[in-house]
């Protein structure tokens, strides 16, 4: 081994963290060179000198009681921020212009799916009763409005007339067939029924909650997590309601209340979604 | 290693509390234990205020940022990976501690000062009085030594020779790859020793 080679690995050497293979040609080289033992040993020196470095610092009671001091000054900043932070949610949980919706829709929808439930069960009996009526020969409000050319049964065995929506209004007539109808006839017939309107209505708000729902999953991870939650428990909410709402409308296609409350439960939702939105850009 | 060194000097009394793992006492202080962080400050405040000095060599600065730097670890408990090194990891926060005071506090010279009459009120007393004179003296040469190295090779050259800390160790606390920092040893170590090397005469052996 050469000088300069055993120069190099002398301070591992020293140090204890020489590679094996290393260790023992450093060694033998060490016995035979005086010039690198003389540098061994004065490296031994450097390192009694260091040890014998005395520093102008020590660890006093006082910087214990400094520390201490700072980590409960610390705990206090710590503890208030923390009930600042709650203080500012729980505020906009109940005043705050951007909670205040999503919680006010999912109560709104919940109370509306009562409704639908309750009016429904009203319609059902509204039916029977008139039905009821129309079997005892009791005028319907249509006949009446007809008094002045009482309608006549087509053949003498004819029981009574069931009033038809559109087809009993127009049939001034009698025996007119549909192609035969008045022009008013016509365009009442012309126009969308309450159920097309209201399904209509309905893709467009699916069209819509779709695009929110996609734009608020990408930014699900900006909006805060306690406000995230409490949107989804909202969303939640709505969702169960349109699914109770819908089956009350599949059920009863004619209900316009039904339907009412169904579009309002959409429109709810979609309110939902853009305060998600809204949220997570701000 | 670091608790042998610490526990020289500490009353029998505190060595039995000091028998406590670094583990226990990292759950303790986490679970809101005050003499649990005391523990761990009694442990490590020596070599980390140390370490702090030896890098920044100014008393009044090095109690101020060892004060931050157990703050910072008190503060960031919870963030700790590996409480196996808990030594190593409170080494890092006072590496980080220091270098951001040296970068951002104005300093009135490059070179550190040397406070004379305090070294002398530090000496064990077992020494004769030319002796205490001779360590005072070399202790003002190694420091300004140090304060004349850059703060890499600073950082590594005490963590090693002071701390006796291993280059893995290093490695983890400066963030440097071991054959960097190998080299910056080698480098601190030769220009220390062309610093000293006036008193590594006869009348300086042991």
């Amino acid at each position: 081994m050469k000088c300069e080679e055993c120069e190099v690995l002398i301070e591992e050497y020293a140090d204890g963290v020489l590679d094996q293979k290393s260790l023992g040609p450093v060694r033998e080289h060490l016995a035979s060179c005086t010039s690198c033992s003389a540098f061994h040993q004065e490296w031994s020196r450097e390192q009694e000198i260091y040890s014998r470095y005395q520093r102008d610092v020590e660890v006093t009671p006082l910087l214990w009681s400094s520390i201490d001091a700072r980590i409960k000054q610390e705990r206090v900043e710590a503890r208030d921020g923390m009930l600042a932070r709650l203080r500012i949610q729980l505020a906009g949980l109940f005043a705050g212009p951007r909670f205040s919706p999503a919680f006010a829709a999912a109560l709104v929808v919940i109370a509306i799916a009562i409704t639908v439930v309750v009016m429904t069960l009203l319609n059902s009996k509204n039916q029977r009763e008139l039905l009821a009526r129309s079997n005892g020969n009791i005028p319907t409000p249509a006949a009446a409005a007809d008094e002045g050319n009482p309608i006549k049964p087509s053949t003498p065995d004819a029981g009574p007339k069931q009033p038809e929506m559109g087809s009993t209004v127009a049939s001034s007539g009698g025996g007119e067939t549909a192609s035969k109808k008045s022009p008013a006839a016509k365009l009442v017939a012309a126009r969308p029924t309450p159920d097309q309107l209201v399904r209509e209505a309905e893709q467009k708000y699916l069209a819509a909650i779709s695009m929110l729902s996609r734009d608020v999953n990408r930014h699900r991870s900006q909006l805060d997590p306690i406000m995230l939650a409490r949107f989804d428990a909202a969303l939640g909410d709505i969702d169960r309601t349109i699914k109770d709402t819908r089956r009350v409308v599949n059920d009863n296609p004619g209900d316009p209340i039904a339907l009412q409350y169904l579009l309002a439960a959409y429109s709810k939702k979609v309110d939902v979604l853009r305060e998600m939105t809204a949220g997570s850009e701000n | 290693m670091m608790e042998a060194i610490s526990l020289v000097g500490q009353s029998s009394g505190r060595v039995g509390t000091l028998m406590n793992s670094s583990e226990e006492l990292i759950a303790r202080a986490r679970r809101g234990e005050d003499e649990a962080f005391r523990l761990i400050f009694d442990r490590y405040g020596r070599p980390v205020i140390s370490f702090i000095y030896d890098m920044v060599g100014q008393r009044d600065l090095a109690e101020e940022l060892t004060q931050e730097t157990f703050v910072r670890a008190y503060k960031n408990l919870n963030n700790m990976r590996d409480e196996t090194k808990l030594s190593t990891w409170l080494f890092g926060i006072a590496k980080n501690v220091a270098r951001e005071s040296l970068r951002y506090k104005h300093r009135e010279t490059d070179k550190i000062g040397i406070d004379d009459d305090r070294v002398i009120e530090l000496s064990d007393g077992k020494l004769p009085p030319d002796r205490q004179l001779l360590d005072k003296e070399l202790s003002g040469v190694i420091k300004d030594a140090l304060g004349a190295l850059d703060e890499d090779k600073r950082v590594v050259f005490t963590l090693k020779v002071f701390q006796q800390r291993s280059y893995e160790e290093i490695a983890e606390i400066t963030g440097s790859s071991i054959p960097k920092l190998k080299t910056d040893l080698h480098r601190a170590r030769a220009e220390m020793r062309r610093r000293i090397k006036p008193y590594l005469g006869v009348g300086y052996e042991v």
